[in-house]
Formats: structure tokens, C-alpha cells, sequence
């Protein structure tokens, strides 16, 4: 028997740096969510219904009324936007690190010259990029529409623009952080997935519960609430009154969380050893 | 040269099971078979080898260097894993692709680059098919791909012949023998000891996380010999390919445990794997894997061990 074969030769190829190592596993990341039934429902429904709930909120609800600074509040504060990102922290962010921690991709991944840090990156401007359509997206088309259609002054539309971008990167980080460390706690996506589910709303229910009256009655722990954290802030960058707990200690905690759970999950890859796979 | 591994008493616990236990050995350059039977160690070697578990004792160098978390240095190796779950939806093209780009190649440098490996290991025809539907030995050939792909100095290939089919074994074989030749150098793992001896006489004998043997295999060979080497054979004519078998005279026996399976005993395993892929091809049958359970090389480490 005769086989014939092409030999091998090396090759002395330039390589290119780290940002386009990170852009690699982010492409391959993508790819990978947009074949998940579970991603491209959370990506485009979750993206449809808060873009189209705030929208309703300009063409219907208000239509005639003189659209201020407060008013963007309303679509920043839409319960839709806390859900879907939580579904997509849950559908998306739960398995980044949890199914390559299972399966032989971060065996392949890390024995490329990449570091912890690189691979982190990655993961969350994967996680990022899809939770910004729904945190980030509809903030933004709303006060543009508005001012497009000449129910909003261009100037208080354009600051409304800004601020949107503000809140929803907030939101976008903080979900970000979180999911990508629970993710790396397990190798099942589904525990991670629960988690995230549970503490957003877990916390939110109990806080919202024992903060009012006839039961503990104290407002301050609604700062237990991510939700309601979040809240704050937008109140006070729109002006909006109302609300409870001021928004610099919310804020403080929304990123002091983020920042921690970043950096916990940057020392868990860090340790971690590739068992399986 | 110096040695291209150079491990000293290495330990490594997964809580209370011992992975490794005081593995002490020199891999010189060139091809080296790191044999023994599974659950031996091979992979927690390799594992420590490529940075991805640390050790709990003992002094591992690779290349001269402590490879736990040691980025640059991952830049010289090309790593094949044992496991089978790649991503099935990429393609072998895109595959390999990807983890060149991981490497930093350019995009360009990346297809090219990823087309000559597949080439090299026979998988040009199945570029543009996904992952999944990859038989056993043509994952084997895209996983090599990828770990040759970059040029690496040294090919790291935990169980690369497993489940192969005898195609696909002669591919790979000819393909590391072929990246030996020109100057790199190869550590791969089987506990089928006839699978390294086509491309090397230098092998480390491991057993229970411990270098029990090192270096000449052939000195280990007599040993071997008085024990009859098994071979489970997947085929779609396990009949017609027992009558063709039971013609060789150093066959010990043929049983059929399974529908399409066949177990053959040889007592040489080496004229056994040079004459297979003849007959399958003179006789047109179709084999799809090729295993060797680890219970002859495993007579040997008990003799070995005492």
C-alpha cells in the first residue's frame, strides 16, 4: 500500500498582538452564541421588548406632553430592561467560562500563549457586546426618536443620549462582572444561570419586601437590591424625583460589586487547573 | 541539546487521589512515548506539562522553563488533547483557523496556514465540514493539525492514535515522524506501547504517577513479547475480516463481543499493525476504530513493579 503525503515545514509567521488574540476568542464567542436558541431569544426578543416598550412610552403615553429630562427616566426604568438582562446574563454570560471550564475549549484556549486577563477580556466584551443591545440600545433610540419627531427639545434629547449611554454601560458592567464570575464557580452553566437569577431577584424581592411598611420597615435595604441601586442613579442623572436611597451610595455599590466580582473571577482563572477536558 | 523535560520528584494531588508521585525523568529531544496504562498519569504529566495544572511538589521544566502560567512559553508548544469535545459546530478549516488567530496570526496567514496543516495530516477534503461530523480518527487529525499548525518547537499529543482508524494512524504517524525530522520534538502518550515503537526506541515507562522505566524500549521488548497484545477492531465485516486475520500465524485468538467488534490477541503486534492495513485494502473491508485495551501493557507494569 502507498500513501503519499505533503511534509511538513515550519514557518517563521509574524504574529500579531494581544488585542487581536482577545478579537479572536471574541469572534469565536459570538459565532458560538448566534447558533444558541437560548442567545438569540434573549438577544432578540429582549432587544425588541425594551426597545419597543420605550418607544411606546413616546408615541403613546406622552404624545403631546413637553418631553424634559425627567421623562427619560421612564424608559430607563423599564422592568422589561431588568429582565431580559438578567435572562441574558442567565442565557449568555452563565456558560462563557462554566461550558469551556467543562468541555476541551479552555484546554485548547490556554495553551495558546494567552493570559487570564486576555481570556477574561474576551469573555466579557462577548457578554457585554450582546447585553449592550439591551441595556444600552433602546436608552439611546429613545430620546433620538423623540427629538426626531419634535416631541423632545435636541439639546435635552442629546443629554438624555449621554446619560442613557452612562446608565446602560453601568448596568451592562455590573451584570457583566457578575455573571462572568458565578460562571466561573461551576463547570454547569444551569447552576450558574440560577444564580444569577436568584440573587438579582431574590435580593430585589426581599429588599422590596422587608423595606416596606408593616414589616422591617426600613428603606435602606433596598441598597440590597442591584435593581434598585441602579434605580437611584437614574433618578438622580435624569432628576426624576421619588425614590428612597441616595444614588451615591447605590453607585458605589454597583461598581464596588462589579469591580470585586472582576477581580475574584481574574484570581479564580488565575488558580484555576484544567481538570477535565 | 539539554533534556527536553526535566522533572524531579513532581507531585500533584486532585484532593485526596494522587495524580502524579514523585515522577522524576529526563525526555530528550527528538520523539519521546510516555506509556503506561490509563489512569497512570500520562495526562496529569501533560497537563502540568502545558501549564494547566500546578504542581504540588517537586522541580518541572520544559525547555528550560516552569511552565505553570508561562505564556511565551506556550508559544513554542503545540498541544493535542486526549478529549474529543471540540466545538462540532466549526468546521476543521475554521478550527484550526481559530486557534491559529489565538496564536495572533493574521486572518490571511491564518487560512493559509490552517489549509497546509489540514493538508498535512490528510483532512483537505473534509475542511469544510463541521466538527461533529468527523469520525474518531479524523478528530484525532484535525486536533493534530491544530497543535502543528503554529510551528511549535515541541508537539505535546496525549493518546493522538485513539480510536484511530489504520488510515488515520499512518497519517499521524507518518506526520509526527515527518515534524521530528525536521528538528522539533514530540512527547506522546498511549498505553499501547507498539503505537510509539514506529516512531521511536525512546520511551518513559510511567505506572501509578511514578516513572517506573525509561529510555530503550527495545530492552523492555522481550518482556512484552510473552504477553499476547489485544486489539479491539470496530468493522462492518467482523466475520469476513476474522477469516482473513486467522491466517496470520501470529494471531492467538479472534472473539466477536460485540456486534461489529472483533478482539484479536497477537503475539506480535507489530506485524499485526504493519499487515492490518494491507488486508483491509486488498480485502475492501471497512474498519472505523482501532483499540488496544491497556490489560497486556498492564501484565508488564505488574511484572515491572513487582
Amino acid at each position: 500500500m502507498s500513501i503519499s503525503l505533503p511534509t511538513y515545514t515550519r514557518r517563521e509567521i509574524p504574529l500579531l498582538g494581544r488585542r487581536h488574540r482577545i478579537w479572536a476568542i471574541v469572534v469565536t464567542g459570538l459565532r458560538h452564541e448566534i447558533r444558541r436558541p437560548a442567545a438569540i431569544f434573549a438577544v432578540g426578543v429582549g432587544t425588541a421588548i425594551t426597545t419597543i416598550v420605550s418607544i411606546v412610552f413616546v408615541f403613546f403615553v406622552l404624545v403631546g406632553q413637553p418631553l424634559e429630562l425627567t421623562f427619560f427616566y421612564t424608559p430607563a426604568s423599564n422592568p422589561a430592561m431588568l429582565f431580559f438582562v438578567t435572562l441574558m446574563a442567565a442565557a449568555v454570560g452563565a456558560g462563557l467560562i462554566a461550558d469551556d471550564l467543562d468541555s476541551m475549549a479552555l484546554t485548547l484556549y490556554l495553551s495558546r500563549p494567552l493570559t487570564s486577563a486576555d481570556y477574561l477580556t474576551a469573555k466579557a466584551a462577548i457578554l457585554a457586546t450582546l447585553t449592550a443591545l439591551i441595556a444600552v440600545l433602546p436608552l439611546v433610540i429613545t430620546p433620538l426618536l423623540a427629538a426626531l419627531l419634535g416631541f423632545s427639545p435636541w439639546d435635552v434629547a442629546l443629554e438624555a443620549v449621554g446619560i442613557s449611554i452612562l446608565l446602560g454601560l453601568l448596568l451592562t458592567v455590573f451584570f457583566t462582572s457578575l455573571a462572568l464570575f458565578l460562571s466561573s464557580l461551576t463547570r454547569r452553566r444551569a447552576y450558574a444561570a440560577a444564580a444569577v437569577f436568584a440573587i438579582v431577584f431574590g435580593l430585589l424581592a426581599t429588599a422590596t419586601i422587608l423595606s416596606q411598611t408593616g414589616s422591617l420597615n426600613e428603606p435602606a435595604l433596598l441598597y440590597l437590591s442591584p435593581w434598585d441601586d441602579y434605580l437611584a442613579v437614574a433618578r438622580a442623572a435624569f432628576g426624576a424625583s421619588g425614590g428612597t436611597i441616595d444614588w451615591a451610595p447605590a453607585l458605589a455599590i454597583l461598581l464596588g460589586i462589579t469591580v470585586v466580582a472582576a477581580l475574584a473571577t481574574w484570581v479564580r482563572m488565575r488558580a484555576v487547573e484544567v481538570v477535565s477536558g | 541539546m539539554s533534556a527536553v523535560v526535566e522533572a524531579k520528584g513532581v507531585m500533584k494531588w486532585y484532593g485526596e487521589v494522587l495524580g502524579l508521585n514523585g515522577f522524576t525523568a529526563s525526555f530528550n529531544p527528538g520523539i519521546t512515548g510516555l506509556v503506561g496504562p490509563n489512569g497512570a498519569g500520562k495526562s496529569t504529566l501533560f497537563k502540568l506539562l502545558i501549564g494547566q495544572l500546578h504542581a504540588n511538589g517537586g522541580d518541572l521544566r520544559l525547555l528550560g522553563q516552569d511552565p505553570w502560567n508561562n505564556v511565551e512559553l506556550k508559544r513554542k508548544i503545540g498541544y493535542c488533547p486526549e478529549s474529543n469535545q471540540l466545538y462540532g459546530w466549526l468546521t476543521g478549516q475554521a478550527f484550526v483557523e481559530t486557534l491559529l488567530r489565538l496564536d495572533g496570526m493574521r486572518a490571511d496567514d491564518a487560512r493559509k496556514t490552517a489549509e497546509e496543516s489540514l493538508a498535512f495530516v490528510g483532512l483537505t477534503g473534509a475542511k469544510d465540514r463541521p466538527l461533529r461530523t468527523y469520525s474518531r480518527g479524523m478528530r484525532q487529525r484535525a486536533k493534530l493539525a491544530q497543535a502543528l499548525a503554529h510551528a511549535p518547537e515541541l508537539l505535546i499529543l496525549d493518546e493522538p492514535l485513539s480510536g484511530a482508524d489504520p488510515m488515520a494512524r499512518v497519517q499521524i504517524l507518518r506526520a509526527i515522524s515527518d515534524f521530528a525530522k525536521r528538528g522539533g520534538h514530540v512527547i506522546m502518550s498511549t498505553h499501547v506501547l507498539y503505537e510509539v515503537e514506529r516512531v521511536t526506541s525512546n520511551i518513559v515507562l510511567i505506572h501509578n504517577g511514578k516513572a517506573i522505566a525509561s529510555g530503550d524500549l527495545h530492552a523492555i521488548r522481550a518482556l512484552i513479547d510473552e504477553h499476547p497484545h489485544a486489539v479491539r477492531i470496530a468493522t462492518s465485516k467482523p466475520r469476513d475480516l476474522a477469516q482473513a486475520l486467522t491466517a496470520m500465524e501470529h494471531i492467538v485468538s479472534v472473539e466477536f463481543p460485540a456486534p461489529e467488534t472483533l478482539l484479536v490477541r497477537t503475539r506480535k503486534p507489530d506485524a499485526f499493525y504493519r499487515e492490518l492495513p494491507e488486508i483491509v485494502v486488498d480485502r475492501n473491508l471497512d474498519v472505523h476504530g482501532l483499540e488496544s485495551p491497556d490489560d497486556s501493557l498492564e501484565a508488564v507494569f505488574r511484572y515491572l513493579v513487582g
